[in-house]
């Protein structure tokens, strides 16, 4: 096949364009053309924001299952479970509106920014990635799926085609805060996501993430560790537990230290505000 | 390739490079040149249109994927002689310097009213279930997609919350 861009409707039809050679893959297009380096798009561009099967929001009692051309516009406007709110909120917070009406969760985690924003919020709800070949599936938790920054898991002739959330994982509530210059069109100096859940007050599940702060956002196991059990109490969010997990590097928007203390100051108003 | 664009209405047969954006298209292959290009990748909102009545940024998007689509550009919106009510409420409010962001802001505050007439959530709205008041720090959220380097933003805002109490939005 030679032709630069095909629109297929069905995806068993771009599983074997995928099959075929090499192709870049394209839905919402909102940080395509950005991360292409030259001026012009070169070689095959498959689109696939025609599959209809590839978009939508499916709640179930296995779970949550988001397909991959599921927009941002469409997760901040559907009816989520609480602990999805962090998810919802980052929906919201996506570049601007216009980046939200077309911008793709998929895309998102398939361009790997470190500073992506539906990242954090998909760690605390314990997310697998669903890849398809047109021989096969097969699912990746988020943090296999991220390799590095703008690195992925995904092999050529492989289209993310969900993003799967289990149900013990829709438990509690979430929340989502980040930090930027200003809150839309600019990369995050940090982002934090959070999930609680509680039983008369003590502390069942606790998920916490932060991204913008190494090369792919991490989950804070020992801070999780330190939460569960307890009151939900912001205070046992110390600088140093946040700061261990985190290797933030210094940049025109921020140094490393301020990025580490930002971060521990952001987990703890997120977890002040998770139940409120 | 072939391409029908469907533009304010009208249907365009237009034989395209599959690299040429809705942008492009709309300025260099169809002559209207409203839609402004600021940032060309997707920053500054300039570029605003509509894509079945959502705000999209044309800059952002290949014209090859959107035959069958309806696109609405500021052309459709009045004339010179008959302006639409934002464009009248900017005109009156003084709400531009340059005026080259103006066309995207317009366009954008178009489809954010109607955003916030079907009950969407912006980050700052106190719930993401019950409907939204347009509170003009409302608007000025949601309004957080176009930039404006005269930085004439107070009263963009004035200018649509006029249309908004026009329209008997609640505001709260």
């Amino acid at each position: 096949m030679t032709e630069a861009y095909l629109r297929p409707d069905t995806l068993d039809e771009a599983l074997a364009v995928l099959a075929d050679g090499e192709t870049r893959i394209a839905a919402g297009c909102t940080d395509l053309f950005a991360a292409t380096a030259r001026k012009i798009l070169p070689g095959r561009t498959l689109d696939i924001s025609r599959i209809p099967t590839l978009r939508g929001i499916l709640h179930d009692d296995s779970g949550l299952t988001i397909g991959a051309t599921t927009t941002w516009t469409d997760i901040a406007t559907a009816e989520l479970p609480p602990a999805c709110r962090g998810l919802q909120l980052a929906a919201r917070e996506v570049g601007g509106p216009q980046i939200q009406n077309r911008g793709t969760i998929a895309g998102n985690l398939c361009n790997a920014s470190p500073a992506a924003d539906g990242v954090p919020p998909l760690l605390t709800l314990d997310a697998q990635v669903v890849l398809r070949t047109k021989d096969g599936e097969r699912s990746l938790p988020l943090d296999q799926f991220l390799t590095g920054p703008r690195r992925t898991a995904r092999e050529a002739g492989e289209i993310v085609v969900a993003i799967r959330v289990p149900a013990e994982a829709l438990e509690g509530a979430g929340h989502f805060l980040k930090l930027g210059a200003r809150r839309h069109l600019v990369i995050s100096i940090a982002m934090v996501a959070v999930r609680v859940s509680l039983v008369e007050g003590i502390v069942q599940q606790a998920a916490v993430a932060v991204g913008a702060c190494g090369p792919v956002a991490v989950r804070l196991t020992q801070l999780e560790k330190a939460l569960v059990g307890q009151p939900l109490d912001p205070h046992l969010v110390t600088d140093d537990l946040v700061a261990q997990a985190l290797s933030p590097i210094d940049d025109v928007r921020a140094d490393a230290p301020y990025r580490a203390h930002a971060s521990a100051e952001l987990v703890r108003r997120a977890l002040a505000q998770v139940t409120a | 390739m072939d391409v029908t664009l469907s533009i304010n209405g009208t249907d365009h047969r237009l034989d395209l490079d599959p690299r040429v954006t809705v942008l492009d298209a709309l300025r260099h292959h169809l002559g209207l040149t409203g839609t402004k290009k600021g940032c060309d990748h997707g920053q500054c909102g300039a570029c605003t249109v509509l894509l079945n009545g959502r705000r999209v940024n044309s800059c952002l998007t290949l014209a090859v994927m959107h035959d069958g689509d309806e696109i609405t550009t500021i052309e459709s919106l009045g004339s010179p002689d008959a302006l639409n009510p934002l464009q009248d409420a900017f005109v009156r409010n003084d709400g531009f310097q340059c005026g080259y962001c103006t066309p995207g802001q317009i366009m954008s505050a178009t489809a954010m009213l109607q955003e916030a007439e079907d009950g969407w959530p912006s980050y700052i709205s106190r719930s993401l279930e019950t409907d939204p008041d347009l509170t003009d720090e409302e608007i000025a959220e949601r309004m957080s997609g176009n930039l404006c380097r005269c930085s004439a933003y107070p009263r963009i805002r004035q200018a649509i919350a006029e249309v908004r109490d026009a329209r008997g939005m609640a505001a709260e």
